[in-house]
């Protein structure tokens, strides 16, 4: 099976000299393609820092990173940024959505920046998706949290990336609101064998995905494929998380 | 972009109303200005008592001066420069000119008055009665209002009536001889229309002859120059100020919307952009309205300044597209500046930040800008000192707007830094308002530094240009008042022999204040008769005497005498030289009635006793 992403010796350090942290220290990875990947772990171990070098967001200190065949390495901020919005779709626990544009604006503002044209076919098939066929011409401040959140997975689905990326996608919603989206998220990956990379810290949540990746103190300690809800929070009591 | 800019600014209408108003209010400024310095450029006065006539030659009404680099300056005269009477029989034999028409002007009890040799000039013809031809006899135009002319008899009444001028005529021996000025007339008419060159001289044709007519129109012309060059740059000034001030404020505002598109693919240059476009948009349409509500603010300055006494009703506005035109152009630029400005912020911002929680970085003063806030408080500091000691009008009115410009850009270097110091301080409103109110302020020194620029700017821009007038006038009329020890104080058109006829009247000094020109630099002059002036004036005099005071001499005030051109030849309006003893150095700054008329001989009246 080949690899969407993959992360050899990842390090990233913040700071100089005694103040400085090693936010991940040679974490070394491969997301399949097709896959739903969960990456799990305390507040402070580098979750966030993991997502932000494997989507081409920040720039690792050291080791290397590939999307599909490109490695991200020596690429200027103006190649990044074309790379995430051709290639890499988002999805972030808030502030998702530019409050002046309607849903419709949201979704294609990726296509829009790059110039590209919008294939109204498959728009609609991912607001039908995502259950808001109806709402097109909404604006964010009319939507519930749950709502808004789905806008912004077909956001991040638009323009058929190779990868989503999630920041607790889910971390700012209610459990029910949170099941709805985690269930959109599953169906994507099954339904339209999409690659997903979900950071979170909520074991429910963890146990949609195919695997999970447990950080701790900047790496990656563990793995559990087929996980569920108690088989992750346990191992997440044993990694310190919950003292 | 121009799509997604113009939602941002439709969605965010109340963020961007601050520099929109600033944007409009420039715009509107800048076109009343503009039209202002365009009348001062272009604008002419149509001649209404020499209308008649094509050709005047009269005295040139400027001193030049060619400077080293070759340059000839031109600086107009406050007082009419006259020219001798007999360049008439010269102008006389020149060929193809039929007759030659000589004129005297001059003020005499609120009326503009004449002999009756110039009323060809425009021409004026009796309606009823005769021309003046006794000592005693005068001659009224046809708007009169039947006020008596004391120790004159009416003797005839013309047809005619000029718009801005109350017509006498008195026979011209008697105007020649009140107009005091001998062997000298005011303009020399000339018909019909042939080219005049005589030496001593100007011809005016066309509307030339209206700036000879209304010397007082050819110095507010000037005035309107500079004032309207100095109020519409530095509106603009406050408002490029202000708009980077208030988009500064927006960028952080919108810190975490900026951070998102640059995550979903938007480059910096395009982020860039949507800033810039915003910023384009909002100046288009304030400057449209602005440009086109700034005509009506042209016309209502003008109408204010014609209340002022500063500009003569019969200056018309100037009316062209231009200054619409310029405004609108400046403040779309003046957006643009400021939209690069503070969209440095907006490509600073990392993706990152939208990722997650957004932690509001606390503002940290780069040094550079707290070094340069520094250098220019301490400028600021020189200037107010170097301000405080200088004492006369021409010297201290651009330095007072230079200090303003500095300590209001010092305020906005260090807006950061005085924002923290404020809220440190333990002020606080009373009750929760009060206490939220300051906590809020203490964790966003950032927004408070970005508000306090603009609201500084604006405050201290608006106080110097209005107030800076009435400070002057203020400690003008403080040091007249104080050298004055006369009783009373009389208006203009009260004939001093008279004063000194009344029983009980011991002294009466004729007061007239003027400027001269020194090597091009005005010095205001005040002229006093200088019988009984002891009694009248206290001039504080620290060196030499008054005792012999007379028509060679002057007395030179303290700042007069410290000025570079201490040596004592005057250049008067009039354009004689003459050397004149020096007589003794007043303590009083003998500074100009404001906006005094050459017609007003003396001071307005002073009701009641001092
Ligand atoms: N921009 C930054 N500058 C300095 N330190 C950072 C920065 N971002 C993250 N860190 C540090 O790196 C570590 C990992 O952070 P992060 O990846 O956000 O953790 P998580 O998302 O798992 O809570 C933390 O100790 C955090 O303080
Ligand atoms: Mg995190």
């Amino acid at each position: 099976m080949t690899e969407a992403v993959r992360l050899d010796a990842v390090s990233k350090v913040f700071g100089r000299g005694q103040g400085s942290v090693a936010a991940l220290r040679e974490v070394t990875v491969g997301i399949p393609r097709g896959t739903f990947t969960a990456v799990m772990g305390p507040s402070g171990s580098g979750k966030s820092t993991f997502l932000h070098c494997a989507a081409g967001l920040d720039v690792p200190s050291s080791g290397s990173v590939r999307l599909g065949d490109t490695a991200l390495a020596g690429m200027d901020e103006n190649a990044l940024t074309k790379l995430r919005r051709e290639r890499v779709g988002f999805v972030f626990q808030a502030f998702n959505l530019v409050s002046a544009l309607t849903v419709t604006e949201n979704i294609t503002l990726p296509l829009m920046l790059a110039g590209a044209r919008v294939d109204r076919a498959w728009l609609d098939e991912i607001l039908h998706r995502v259950g808001l066929a109806g709402r097109a011409g909404h604006r964010p401040a009319q939507l519930s949290g749950g709502q808004q959140q789905r806008v912004a997975l077909a956001r991040a689905l638009v323009t058929r990336p190779e990868v989503v990326f999630g920041d607790e996608p889910t971390g700012a919603l209610d459990t029910m609101t949170a099941r709805d989206v985690l269930t959109l998220l599953r169906e994507v990956v099954s339904a339209l064998g999409q690659t997903v990379v979900m950071v979170t810290h909520d074991p429910v949540a963890a146990s949609y995905a195919d695997t999970v990746l447990f950080l701790a103190d900047g790496r990656i300690v563990d793995a559990m494929t087929g996980p569920s809800a108690d088989m992750v929070a346990e191992r997440m009591t044993r990694l310190g998380a919950w003292n | 972009m121009m799509s997604f800019a113009w939602k941002t600014l439709r969605h965010r209408k109340a963020g961007f109303a601050g520099a929109f108003v600033a944007l409009l209010c420039a715009a509107a400024l800048v076109t009343a200005c503009g039209m202002l310095l365009e009348t001062g450029l272009r604008g002419s006065v149509a001649p209404e008592r020499y209308a008649g006539t094509p050709v005047i030659v009269a005295g040139d009404q400027y001193a030049r001066m060619t400077k080293k680099s070759g340059k000839e300056k031109a600086k107009i005269l406050s007082e009419r420069r006259w020219i001798s009477a007999s360049l008439a029989e010269e102008i006389g034999r020149i060929p193809g000119v039929t007759k030659v028409v000589t004129e005297v002007t001059f003020p005499y009890a609120g009326f503009t008055a004449h002999g009756w040799e110039s009323a060809a000039l425009t021409p004026f013809t009796l309606a009823q009665g005769r021309a003046p031809s006794a000592a005693d006899e005068v001659v009224v135009d046809a708007r009169h209002s039947g006020r008596a002319i004391p120790g004159y008899r009416v003797v005839g009444v013309t047809a005619q009536a000029l718009p801005n001028q109350d017509t006498i005529f008195f026979s011209t021996d008697t105007a020649r001889r009140l107009a005091g000025h001998a062997g000298q007339v005011t303009a020399i008419g000339v018909f019909p229309r042939v080219d005049v060159a005589v030496p001593g001289a100007v011809t005016y044709t066309g509307d030339e002859r209206g700036a000879v007519e209304f010397p007082d129109a050819e110095n507010a012309r000037i005035r309107l120059i500079s004032l309207g060059g100095a109020l519409g740059g530095t509106s603009l000034l406050v408002a490029i100020l202000v708009v980077v001030g208030t988009f500064a404020l927006s960028m952080q505002q919108r810190r975490s919307e900026i951070a998102l598109i640059r995550a979903v693919g938007a480059t910096p240059r395009q982020a860039r952009h949507l800033i810039g476009r915003e910023a384009l948009l909002i100046s288009m349409i304030a400057g449209l309205i602005g440009s086109g509500s700034g005509i009506l603010l042209g016309f209502w300055l003008r109408a204010v300044f014609v209340d002022l006494g500063a500009v003569p009703d019969n200056l018309r506005l100037v009316l062209s597209p231009f200054p619409s035109i310029v405004a609108a152009l400046t403040t779309l630029v003046a957006a643009w500046v400021a939209a690069r400005i503070s969209v440095r912020r907006a490509t600073t911002i990392r993706p990152v930040e939208a990722l997650g929680e957004t932690a509001m970085p606390t503002a940290r003063l780069p040094w550079v800008r707290l070094v340069a806030g520094l250098l220019v408080t301490a400028g600021a500091v020189t200037l107010t000192i170097v301000l405080s000691s200088l004492s006369t009008e021409a010297a201290s009115s651009p330095v007072t707007m230079l200090t303003a410009l500095l300590w209001t850009t010092a305020v906005a270097l260090l807006g950061p830094l005085i924002a923290r110091v404020v809220t440190a301080l333990p002020l606080r409103g009373p009750g929760v308002a009060g206490y939220l109110a300051r906590k809020n302020l203490r964790a966003e020194t950032g927004r408070f530094a970005s508000l306090i620029t603009p609201l500084t700017l604006v405050t201290a821009m608006t106080c110097t240009i209005l107030f800076m007038q009435t400070t002057v006038e203020h400690a003008a009329q403080g040091e007249r008042n104080a050298g004055v020890r006369a009783d009373y104080v009389l208006g203009p058109g009260t004939s001093a022999g008279a004063v000194r006829e009344i029983p009980g009247v011991r002294a009466a000094t004729e007061v007239l204040h003027t400027s001269v020109r020194i090597n091009l630099g005005r010095y205001s002059a005040q002229a006093v008769t200088p019988e009984g002036l002891a009694q009248t004036m206290d001039l504080k005099v620290m060196v030499g005497s008054l005792d012999g005071f007379g028509n060679t001499s002057a007395a030179i005030s303290r700042t007069g005498g410290r000025s570079p051109q201490r040596r004592h030849r005057r250049r008067t309006a009039a354009g004689a030289r003459r050397r004149h003893p020096r007589h003794g150095t007043g303590r009083r700054d003998l500074r100009p009635w404001p906006r005094l008329r050459r017609s007003d001989p003396a001071p307005p009246p002073r009701r009641g006793p001092r």
